[in-house]
């Protein structure tokens, strides 16, 4: 019974970050179709900045994170403001965005990495933090991977209640439903675009800061993140932030039981499998009405 | 309240193509202007063009300045426009697009203008927690014209509001338009009921393949030989 609840647990703490990863690219796509690919490379940074702040200025991770995030969303709207508003205002349709921003990506995500590489080495690194065990119904779990889990449920939740119930929540998703409809009711695109891309890089930093509190990490550790946080979005439906946290969650999960069951090195094979699934069975998402 | 609307010289179209070529209409405060042409004669890219979804050449003045910039700028600047096939919100309920409509307004007058609204549109008012897109055809238009009208517009610009409406729909949309103009707001309505439009309004233009072909008062353009024969089949 405990193995089960671990192995459970186990995939809901990997399945919350997806979540909370594939929210920021949901973002990014569902809004404005750009094709971020370079998404991973922020989590990354966003893993090194804590551990820097950790070892160097032994500041409590926890306590950093809201500063990754405020990093992480001005490092977006640098970065939107450089690559992608050009392609915004010059691309005839969403069609041309989307291609185009996934070239521009592309790029981003070899220099992104690249930098990294040359400021922190190619050498894993990492911390400990919390590290003890804390013991549930007969499972034993890390603390800090208990704590991973609640506060990536937390931002999860926290995103999709903003988009529910505030007014530039519902902004957001009225220029998704309808961009012509929002800009005529005075919503600005050159408002609203840099905002949500910067909170879509604030969620991927997010993530990285909180994996830096139980993995070792490297400048490479961003790339699968992009291609999960991909297949989250086809299993929870575009746009559609609930669905990434279903879908998050359930990939974990899947991915967690799939292993345990066949063999670790098949992990990318699952999700590969789940992805293909899906989009043969249920090509606008699991959840779709 | 009311202003008018000055457009000068205007052209645009879709990258290469051209649609409209130096178009001159006046909207004059506090009145109905109807403009009515046939199918892909430009009056939606007009429409388009003017509150700024399009690019364009030549001049827009609203009050005798200049409305340029984006959409969210032009119609800040006291511009309404119920674009062609209502571009509403469809996951949105009636009364979260009604509070979108009032994006633009200080926090302290948006439920006071929410109210008003709803009492002006009893149907929205009953509906007020259905979404957009489960509404009938009618509704959803009275939607968007309750939606253009939260941010309190000096000018509102509606696009073929009756399209796919049935008659006595049509009746009620015409009234609210009328209703709309008696409150002090200049109306610039796109109509392809020609009768029903030019009997309501006071001014009027004719607008073919992209160019005004005819415009004055609503009684002119009535009477001329070619909007009989051409838009009403009568001789
Ligand atoms: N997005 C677009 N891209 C290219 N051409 C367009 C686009 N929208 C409209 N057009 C063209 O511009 C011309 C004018 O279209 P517009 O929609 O303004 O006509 P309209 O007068 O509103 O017609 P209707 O009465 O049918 O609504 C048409 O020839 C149409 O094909
Ligand atoms: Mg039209």
């Amino acid at each position: 019974m405990g193995f089960w609840l671990e192995l459970a647990a186990s995939g809901l703490i990997t399945g919350g970050i997806y979540a909370v990863v594939a929210m920021g690219l949901n973002l990014q796509y569902g809004l404005m179709r750009i094709m971020n690919i370079s998404h991973g490379e922020f989590l990354m940074v966003g893993a090194y900045l804590t551990w820097w702040a950790q070892t160097i200025l032994q500041v409590n991770p926890l306590v950093f994170l809201p500063v990754v995030a405020l990093m992480l969303f001005v490092l977006g709207l640098l970065v939107y403001r450089l690559c992608f508003r050009p392609i915004a205002r010059t691309a005839a349709n969403a069609e041309v965005v989307e291609a185009r921003s996934l070239l521009v990506a592309f790029g981003l995500m070899f220099i992104v990495q690249n930098l990294a590489y040359l400021v922190w080495g190619a050498d894993l690194r990492g911390y400990t933090f919390l590290s003890d065990s804390v013991e549930i119904g007969g499972a034993r779990f890390g603390a800090n991977r208990l704590l991973v889990f609640g506060f990536a449920l937390a931002a999860s939740l926290a995103l999709l209640a903003a988009l529910k119930f505030t007014l530039f929540g519902k902004a957001v998703r009225a220029m998704m439903q309808s961009p012509t409809g929002a800009q005529l009711v005075g919503i600005d695109t050159a408002v609203l675009h840099p905002a949500v891309f910067g909170a879509g890089i604030a969620l991927a930093g997010v993530a990285g800061a909180l994996l830096s509190m139980v993995y070792e990490i490297s400048p490479s550790m961003g790339e699968p993140y992009t291609v999960t946080a991909l297949i989250v979005i086809t299993l929870g439906g575009l746009g559609s932030a609930g669905g990434c946290l279903a879908g998050g969650l359930l990939l974990g999960l899947v991915e967690a039981f799939g292993m345990h069951f066949t063999s670790p090195s098949l992990k990318m094979l699952l999700s590969y499998g789940v992805f293909i699934l899906v989009l043969l069975a249920r090509p606008r998402g699991l959840f779709a009405r | 309240m009311s202003a008018a609307l000055s457009i000068r010289g205007l052209s645009a179209g879709y990258g290469p193509i051209a649609v409209l070529q130096g178009i001159d209409i006046e909207a004059a405060a506090g009145r109905l202007t109807v403009i009515v042409g046939p199918n892909g004669a430009g009056k939606t890219t007009l429409l388009k063009a003017v509150s700024g979804l399009i690019p364009r050449e030549g001049e827009v003045l609203l009050d005798g300045a200049r409305l340029s910039g984006s959409p969210a700028s032009i119609v800040r600047r006291g511009l309404g426009h119920v674009p062609e096939g209502r571009q509403l919100f469809a996951q949105m309920s009636v009364l979260e697009t009604l509070q979108l409509g009032a994006w633009l307004l200080p926090r302290g007058e948006r439920s006071a203008r929410l109210d008003e609204v709803l009492a002006a549109f009893p149907k929205l008012a009953e509906r007020r927690n259905q979404l957009a897109g489960t509404m009938s055809g009618g509704e959803q238009q009275m939607l968007a014209v309750g939606r253009a009208l939260m941010n309190r517009p000096r000018m509102m610009m509606l696009d073929e509001p009756s399209l796919g409406l049935a008659p006595k729909m049509i009746e009620e949309l015409l009234k609210i338009v009328l209703r709309i103009r008696d409150s002090g707001t200049t109306v610039l309505l796109v109509e392809q009921n020609v009768a029903k439009a030019l009997a309501i309004a006071e001014f009027a233009y004719v607008v073919e393949r992209g160019r005004v072909v005819l415009g004055g008062s609503a009684k002119e353009v009535l009477a001329s030989e070619e909007v009989r024969t051409a838009y009403l089949g009568t001789v």
